[in-house]
């Protein structure tokens, strides 16, 4: 196959990190990361299947320091992708687009992720 | 003339919503389910309506992360060779977890 050797989008290497921005990586990288979260869900429902044994030490696991941890990460993960993801349908919409509120809604979803994780695990 | 393209777009905003209140019916049951023991976690899915719920979760999780990780490879992958092999792997694995998921889901009912 030809070698491809044209420019990437995005440029991430040259780009003038802005709140913006930052918001949007964190977005993909959200993503990504709530694929191992998808992962360890069907391995929980697989374990829960296999019986006990299984599911007692995959449960083990998940209550232990390292376990709340991991959990707790990938709460705010995908409650921030599903914020973000909302923020992203009102611009596909053609809400939103100024630069003002762009950065208030980017703000608020940075706050209501933090805010709803804090919900499902302390409260 | 069909649009590959737009399809693509479109399912992905569609799995995209849908996904919003599976989510949080999942992230609401989370913490109860970690906190719960073999038995409770089988109570969990004793009803219809959480057995839908997950089946759901399972099959537009997997559609809306293969669109979603395929997006991700078109934009920073150069390689030809290696784009197709990755996006064999996001294929494939975005078709095998929502199938453990639903097989281990039967296993639990029956």
């Amino acid at each position: 196959m030809e070698k491809n050797s044209g420019p990437l989008s995005p440029h991430i290497q040259i780009y003038k990190w802005q709140f913006s921005s930052l918001l949007s990586i964190t977005h993909r990288m959200t993503g990504v990361i709530n694929v191992a979260g998808f992962f360890l869900i069907v391995l929980w429902i697989l374990f829960l299947a296999l019986g006990p044994e299984y599911y007692n030490f995959y449960q083990k696991f998940l209550r232990s320091f390292v376990g709340k941890f991991i959990l707790v990460g990938f709460t705010w993960s995908f409650v921030y992708h599903m914020f973000n993801g909302i923020r992203h349908l009102a611009w596909d919409f053609g809400y939103g687009y100024e630069i003002k509120t762009a950065n208030l809604s980017g703000i608020i979803v940075l706050f209501l992720s933090i805010l709803t994780t804090f919900f499902i695990w302390i409260i | 003339m069909k649009n590959h393209a737009l399809n693509k777009w479109l399912i992905q905003r569609v799995s995209a919503i849908v996904l919003i209140p599976l989510l949080l019916f999942f992230l609401h049951s989370l913490v109860d389910l970690v906190n719960t023991d073999y038995t409770g976690a089988l109570d969990f899915f004793d009803n219809y309506l959480s057995i839908i719920i997950f089946t759901l979760f399972l099959i537009f999780g997997a559609l809306h992360l293969k669109l979603g990780l395929g997006e991700i490879i078109e934009d920073y992958i150069q390689d030809g060779g290696l784009k197709v092999i990755l996006n064999k792997i996001i294929m494939l694995t975005s078709a095998i977890l929502p199938i453990v998921g639903i097989v281990s889901l039967i296993i639990i009912i029956l």
